[in-house]
């Protein structure tokens, strides 16, 4: 039977997606890229999107319509509310938690029987069994880039997050099968590993005392590093700021492979508005991580998450985020207009910013960010940057890559084969949010 | 699953739900979440009991068009509720902190969690203003030293004070070097901010815990 997978979620839903491909794989099912010709359809979705969730509905509909002339067996899973996994239940034929992939070959083979998964009231928030989700081989769907899940579920209850829900709680995968991961993907001959958890740096805090801390982690992947003698970038997202430490930042600093580019969502530039996200950290602690990280890691690139319009925001309130833009002159800003998800808290309180308002908001951090990255971008004109070359650019005759600090890089090659490679590139113009330049060498010629 | 061992009625629609801890190991100022068996409905509530008491309670409130507390207050002992937790970082520790004074500052049911300080750490140096509509709301206010509440009543003049809390703060001398706790509604907590900001304590002695 062919199937097709489809993933509507970020970089935790791609992963997830491919231990389930690998999962099918395994049971004999074959892989097509036209969802019309699948017997089997699976969707790896978000219920803390609700764009996502817009699709999943848009596409079981139509999926369901083909059920009238075709054989088709349906599947959902990835992070879903409690709410949603009751309405699946009802459009899907089989949904299930990432924990209990392993089961998927059996529960589609028992389809038409209702199986005690089908009918499991809501998530486990304890995501028992984990480890047989974590222990599924990945299908990587990149022969270069690799995400590996070092930790799942949160803990941390801001009001405008389903995660908890969705997700369960925090736990952490023993460090050495994420260790053994990494260093299988490094001789493989991968170059980007990006250590993947919902608080990717409260890594080992659930099993203190019989698991090693996040820095101990990275310090290992560090040593790893060294010893396999590989060129190699290792990334990590999402972290929170209540669990960032300096030795994160130290640990980093010492290894080539631990790559400089920090992603710390702020979600507000104002203390009031962090209370009610429940944040847990204010913009003091905020601010006093990114002088640490502008002392130790002078060279990293920072990037960052922000909501616009959340519940209650005043114009005040948005314009002390606008002035903390300004301050940490963020290389990226992942914004977002602030929709509220059933399931979190702050989905009891009235979305009371004009959508008008949230638009303008989002608008002029945007403009701040291009603001701040014209004059960074430029400054890096007439300088060479190592770049992991990741493919055709949009603009003909041009290839795409990123820099260890994953600023967009483009350069005039035909030859696509340089993709999963490394290469030097000579920056010749910026633009806000890209670079242009030309190729000086690439890692075999090196 | 944790079976109820009592309910103490505080008044028509406050409630302590008292059921067995089971070694629930949780730290004074967390919260659980409680669902009814089989359902899909679930609510945080902040852990009333102080950290050696063998039972655990949780002062709910109920809100009549509500998806979980009308149920919860259909609860008698012997019946089974569901128990998620402790979650949280409102933790309490008072000998984590470099000074030893505290005030504690609530609205409504956001008494709960310094009811679980105060019972956990009972020699603590404490002032807790406690700020309700009517004088009833005053939830288990006996179980405190008298010497260390205020109760500001807004709707009626039985409290110590009659107005909110944040009147009653705006209007006292606030020693700066003061550990502030604030627990309840979230404009509370804003305006709060602001005075205890403004009398000059340092941002990083003011901790928060939004309810919702």
């Amino acid at each position: 039977m062919k199937y097709h997978v489809i993933t509507l979620g970020c970089q935790m839903n791609l992963s997830d997606s491919e231990r389930v491909i690998s999962v099918l794989d395994e049971a004999g099912y074959t892989w097509t890229d036209n969802e019309e010709e699948a017997g089997l359809i699976g969707i790896l979705a978000c219920s803390v999107r609700q764009k996502a969730i817009d699709k999943v509905y848009s596409r079981i509909h139509k999926w369901n319509k083909w059920k009238n002339h075709k054989n088709l067996v349906t599947f959902i899973s990835g992070c879903i509310l409690p709410s949603d996994h009751e309405k699946f239940l009802k459009l899907f034929d089989i949904t299930f938690q990432m924990k209990d992939l392993p089961q998927l070959p059996e529960m589609i083979s028992r389809y038409g029987i209702t199986t005690p998964a089908h009918l499991k009231p809501g998530i486990d928030p304890y995501n028992k069994n984990i480890e047989e989700f974590w222990n599924v081989k990945p299908s990587y769907q990149s022969e270069f880039e690799a995400y590996i899940p070092i930790q799942n579920g949160c803990d941390k209850f801001c009001t405008f997050c389903a995660v908890p829900f969705t997700r369960g709680r925090e736990v952490s995968r023993p460090s050495k099968d994420i260790l053994a991961e990494v260093a299988l993907l490094v001789s493989q001959g991968y170059k980007s590993v990006t250590l993947l958890g919902q608080n990717v740096n409260s890594y080992g805090l659930d099993k203190k005392g019989e698991e090693i801390t996040f820095p101990e982690l990275l310090q290992q992947v560090g040593e790893l590093g060294n010893r396999m003698n590989k060129e190699f970038w290792v990334y990590f997202t999402s972290p929170h700021p209540r669990d960032m430490s300096d030795e994160v930042f130290e640990v980093i600093a010492r290894y080539p492979v631990l790559a400089k580019q920090i992603h710390l969502p702020m979600q507000s530039g104002d203390d009031k508005v962090l209370i009610r996200m429940n944040r847990k950290h204010n913009m003091e602690r905020y601010r006093g991580i990114v002088q640490t990280i502008r002392r130790i890691l002078p060279q990293a690139t920072l990037f960052t998450d922000i909501i616009v319009g959340f519940t209650g925001e005043t114009e005040e309130q948005f314009e002390n985020t606008r002035k903390a833009m300004e301050e940490f002159q963020f290389n990226m800003a992942y914004t977002a207009i602030y929709s509220p998800r059933p399931g979190a808290a702050s989905h009891r309180w009235a979305d009371d910013v004009p959508q008008e308002i949230k638009k303008e908001r989002l608008h002029a951090l945007t403009e701040e960010l291009r603001k701040h990255n014209r004059i960074f971008n430029r400054n890096i004109v007439g300088k060479t940057v190592r770049v992991l070359v990741r493919g055709a650019d949009r603009k003909d005759g041009f290839l795409s890559a990123l820099t260890e600090g994953k600023l967009i890089v483009r350069f005039p090659a035909e030859n696509e084969d340089l993709t999963g490679h490394f290469a030097d590139v000579r920056i010749t113009s910026a633009s806000d949010f890209s670079l242009e330049g030309e190729l000086v060498k690439v890692e075999e010629l090196v | 699953m944790h079976q109820i061992t009592a309910v103490r009625n505080l008044t028509d629609s406050a409630f302590i739900l008292q059921m067995e801890r089971k070694e629930l190991p949780f730290q004074t100022g967390q919260f659980v979440i409680l669902r009814h068996p089989g359902s899909i409905a679930q609510r945080e509530y902040s852990v009333y009991s102080g950290e050696q008491e063998d039972v655990l309670e949780v002062l709910v409130r109920e809100v009549t068009d509500g998806q979980v507390s009308p149920r919860l207050k259909k609860l008698r002992p012997g019946d089974k509720v569901e128990v998620d937790g402790p979650f949280g970082f409102f933790r309490f520790q008072p000998q984590t902190f470099s000074t030893q004074k505290f005030l504690f500052v609530a609205t409504g049911t956001g008494i709960s969690p310094f009811h679980s300080f105060v019972h956990t750490y009972p020699d603590l140096d404490y002032q807790l203003i406690h700020g309700v509509r009517f004088g009833e709301e005053a939830y288990e206010h006996d179980h405190f030293d008298k010497q260390k509440v205020t109760l500001c009543t807004s709707g009626d003049k039985t409290g110590d004070f009659n107005g909110r809390v944040t009147d009653y703060l705006a209007t006292r001398d606030i020693a700066p070097d003061l550990q502030c706790f604030l627990c309840g509604n979230s404009e509370m907590i804003y305006e709060v901010f602001d005075i205890l900001t403004g009398k000059g304590i340092p941002v990083q002695n003011i901790y928060t815990e939004v309810y919702f």
